[in-house]
């Protein structure tokens, strides 16, 4: 698959091996030829020589990172592609079903329910995509406000559990002390959000998830989000938060999603001066997800 | 009653097209995983008439489960139906053999024509069968300008006519060994033997065979070419039946002998 921009910068790197080794070459060779008495010339050869050698190296760090970040580039094209397209297509042969067929009552109003559902979903790529841009941009600045961390818990698992349609008591919230941050509602809310769907998308039919806020050191508050899903490889902890980033194999097909939810929450923690992280003892042994926020005293 | 496998794993587009399919008198059989449909379908009868293979699937995706269906020799007419909608990405579905391909949102009318158009052309290919009567297996064709070699049910060609392709048959056979074609193979075939001595561009196929008609990298043809020239040609890396026209195309010569060799590179012949 072709993304011009990140082959551009693919050629960047390569072109830029090529020419630093060329200039090693033509030293060496004028090393050989001219002047090989010269004490101070040999002391900048050897100088020259490392400064070289090491962007080399590190020319080739960056080019295998630029290739890397094509490839999650292609994948995170094709999952928007795919999670843009498919609600449309489903919401249309639903409306088109209705303009041609005669429908029953009771199917009629399922068919509305599924329609709404898909469109939820539609928007929920959307303002993922949105809200990416809007987190990752450092310039943006935050609409600060007093939020009480419990009652955004209480609508996220509210929110979520319409969604996806699972009972109340598969959710389960373990409210701490009352706690005030100094915030965005709106980015707190996503990101908690985002923290919640994961760990029932990752639960995949057998949905245990508890929601957890404490106070840390009397500084912190943290909302932990804890599943008994699909887990995650010790390898990973720390890769999943990046932006497009997915674990690879197939679970990356199975469950649908485009890369960008964990980037959001850990931009949204260091934008209120807090972290994120996440803990699992390995594949399927669940995992824990901790958003940490400074609280006002 | 003719029945469908749709394989999908988007619940709510599976059962819309349940639905709509069901309405109009199909009989209709859901499987969510790549690997489901493929042990659905290698049963021994013939449970189903047509499949509906979405691509992005759980576990094996809708490509490996398309290629793997056909190595194993089951021809059913299968339609593709997909987000991936970019040329190369229809032209990797029909390059694993699929014999048509539908990008998602679809129009639900032409998704049922399409339906139709595969299950007729299957009915065609058993009346024929049935009653020797080979003409009924011509796919539309646009273009039918050259009306002298035109292929019908069977076309032979060779130096001592030694190879045959049977359209009805989907079948490719040289010297009694027998070769199974895809229906988009037999297309391609179909329209260069059409164009007989005459070089054909890839651009031409494109729009004619696949019915394309964007700019696209008109290379991904050449992966036909490949396979069929495994078939047809003695040394495939030498292929005198499907000759190169550099920088155009391809063409077709039935019988290498009676012509003078490489007359390849110029273009028109």
């Amino acid at each position: 698959m072709v993304v011009a921009g990140r082959r551009k910068s693919i050629a960047f790197f390569i072109a830029l091996g090529i020419g630093l080794i060329s200039v090693i070459i033509l030293l060496y060779v004028g090393w050989v030829l001219f002047d090989w008495r010269s004490g101070i010339l040999l002391f900048l050869g050897v100088l020259l020589l490392a400064v070289i050698i090491s962007g080399v190296v590190l020319n080739t760090i960056f080019l295998v990172r630029e290739i890397r970040r094509n490839e999650q580039h292609n994948a995170f094209i094709n999952a928007v592609t795919h999670e843009l397209k498919t609600p449309v297509a489903s919401i249309r042969l639903y409306l088109e079903t209705l303009q041609t067929r005669a429908v029953d009552e009771t199917k009629r109003k399922e068919f509305y329910d599924i329609m709404l559902d898909e469109s939820d979903r539609l928007l929920g790529t959307i303002e993922q995509v949105l809200r990416t841009g809007r987190v990752g941009g450092a310039s943006r600045k935050l609409s600060l406000a007093p939020i009480n961390l419990g009652s955004v818990v209480e609508e996220c698992l509210a929110r979520a559990r319409t969604l996806y349609h699972v009972p109340p008591e598969s959710i389960a919230y373990l409210p701490g002390p009352e706690v005030t941050v100094m915030g965005d509602p709106d980015e707190v809310r996503a990101a908690v959000s985002n923290l919640i769907d994961n760990a029932v998308k990752y639960s995949e039919s057998d949905v245990k998830v508890t929601v957890e806020t404490a106070k840390v050191d009397g500084k912190y508050v943290s909302v932990r989000v804890r599943d008994q899903g699909v887990g995650i490889p010790q390898g990973e902890l720390k890769q999943i938060f990046k932006r497009f980033y997915r674990v690879p194999g197939q679970l990356a097909t199975r469950v649908k999603g485009i890369g960008l939810g964990l980037y959001i929450v850990r931009s949204v923690a260091k934008r209120h001066g807090g972290r994120a992280w996440a803990e699992s003892e390995g594949l399927g042994r669940g995992s824990t997800f901790v958003l940490q926020l400074p609280i006002i005293k | 009653m003719n029945s469908v496998l749709v394989v999908e794993d988007e619940r709510h587009l599976a059962e819309g097209l349940r639905f709509n399919l069901e309405a109009e008198g199909y009989q209709v059989h859901l499987a969510e995983t790549g690997e489901a449909a493929l042990e659905l379908l290698s049963g021994e009868s013939p449970a189903f008439d047509v499949v509906l293979l979405d691509v992005m699937l759980p576990g094996k995706d809708g490509f490996s489960v398309m290629s793997e269906l056909r190595q194993s020799g089951n021809f059913i007419p299968t339609l593709m139906l997909t987000a991936r909608g970019r040329p190369e990405d229809v032209l990797r579905g029909f390059a694993a053999g699929a014999d048509d391909y539908l990008t998602k949102p679809f129009e639900l009318a032409i998704l049922i024509a399409r339906i139709q158009g595969l299950l007729r052309r299957r009915e065609w290919l058993r009346t024929s069968l049935n009653h020797e009567a080979p003409n009924h297996g011509a796919a539309p064709q646009a273009n039918q300008v050259t009306p002298p070699p035109e292929p019908k049910g069977t076309f032979t060609f060779g130096e001592k006519g030694e190879k045959s392709v049977h359209f009805d048959l989907l079948e490719l056979r040289v010297r009694g060994q027998k070769f199974p074609l895809t229906l988009m193979e037999a297309n391609v075939l179909r329209y260069l033997i059409q164009h007989e001595g005459a070089p054909v561009s890839r651009k031409a196929m494109l729009e004619e065979v696949w019915g394309l008609h964007e700019d696209t990298d008109t290379r991904a043809i050449d992966n036909f070419i490949v396979r069929l020239r495994r078939y047809i040609e003695d040394d495939p890396t030498r292929p005198r039946h499907l000759v190169t026209v550099r920088g155009v195309g391809y063409r077709f010569v039935a019988s290498p002998a009676n012509r003078p060799e490489r007359t390849v590179r110029g273009g028109q012949v």
